[in-house]
């Protein structure tokens, strides 16, 4: 089961790093395809939005990867994750009444760093990550962490 | 669970710097207070038919220039932008064309002479296009046409920002894309490399 946890906590850190390295590496794309969400109006939010994002999003991968605080890092993947999979899952909606094609039928580039995705595959792959980063929370993956957790020393499980 | 909250709180805080550190330190990074999408209120329809000249019809190219005669600028079609790369004037730059895509992009294709003027990194060509832009009678600026707006974000920073004249500005709405699809002559490398292809299917 623990080594289940650091499993989890491993592939969760190389898929943020993996796909937060494809956003760094091509920003304005990754500028191009927030705008298309209208979640903001202002051009400094925008811009932050994009600017700070894949960064961020590398920055959390590498540390569950090392195992520095992990559940820390889960939560603000979860804080991502969720609302992040609402908006892809509303435009979608959106494309599927203009489109007038069957939902799962829907293909975008999401903004993810994974190109042009199926839109079901996509919400049916952010479940799964959401469902590990609930496990890391819990306590999941303390075998071969650096720190565990930021503010107390814990063993690692024997 | 507070102890989690903490941690979450520390890595957010702890990250956002870094992010923002290394996009102020990137190449690539963004600037945080400009605005790259100026002149419109919202993002064009779904990216699927981005690019395929097939799917531009007359009913997204009227769409399109009428956009564009709302912001103030003058749409060109394909027989317009070849007429004018054609013209004699073209060799004395009274007419140019700007490229409004990345350096990637540019690179790989261009229209033979057209100067590159991305729009996301300015800074990077208003030295050597400013000067040009002033003395040309008309420019025509393009992208990969389609769903692409940027020829007109880099055709209304012309105007805004380095007050040229509107009347100058002409925004090729088909972009490279339709330029190709034509099997009109592509220039590879940096402007006037000499290395041309044969673009089309």
């Amino acid at each position: 089961m623990e080594l289940a946890g650091v499993l989890a906590r491993w592939l969760l850190g190389w898929f943020f790093v993996y796909m937060g390295l494809n956003k760094v590496l091509h920003p304005v794309d990754f500028l191009k395809l927030v705008r298309q969400y209208e979640i903001v109006n202002s051009p400094l939010l925008l811009n932050s939005i994009a600017a700070a994002l894949p960064w961020f999003e590398v920055f959390c991968g590498l540390l569950l990867l090392a195992g520095i605080a992990v559940r820390g890092s889960a939560l603000m993947l979860l804080v991502m994750l969720v609302p992040f999979s609402l908006v892809v899952l509303r435009r979608a909606m959106e494309l599927d009444a203009t489109q007038r094609i069957p939902l799962c039928a829907v293909t975008f580039d999401c903004g993810c760093g994974g190109g042009e995705v199926v839109i079901c595959h996509k919400l049916l792959e952010n479940c799964a990550l959401i469902l590990l980063a609930c496990g890391l929370l819990t306590g999941m993956g303390r075998r071969f962490s650096a720190r565990y957790s930021l503010f107390q020393n814990s063993p690692p499980p024997k | 669970m507070k102890k989690v909250l903490l941690e979450g709180l520390a890595v957010a805080v702890i990250g956002a710097t870094l992010a923002f550190a290394a996009n102020a330190l990137s190449p690539r990074g963004l600037h945080l207070n400009e605005d790259y999408f100026r002149g419109t209120q919202r993002p064009p329809a779904s990216a699927p038919i981005a690019n395929n000249p097939s799917a531009n019809t007359n009913s997204q190219t009227d769409t399109v220039a009428a956009e564009l005669k709302a912001k103030g600028l003058q749409a060109v079609d394909g027989n317009r932008a070849l007429g004018l790369f054609q013209d004699p004037l073209y060799q004395t730059e009274s007419i140019i064309f700007l490229d409004a895509r990345d350096d990637q992009h540019y690179r790989e294709g261009h229209i033979p002479g057209a100067y590159q003027f991305d729009n996301y990194h300015p800074e990077n060509y208003i030295a050597t296009v400013f000067p040009v832009c002033q003395k040309a009678s008309q420019i025509v600026v393009y992208c990969n046409g389609g769903n692409c707006e940027d020829s007109q974000f880099a055709a209304l920073r012309l105007r805004d920002d380095l007050k040229i004249p509107g009347e100058k500005l002409f925004v090729y709405v088909g972009g490279i894309t339709e330029w190709t699809a034509r099997s009109r002559p592509i220039e590879t490398g940096e402007r006037k490399s000499g290395k041309l292809r044969a673009s089309g299917k």
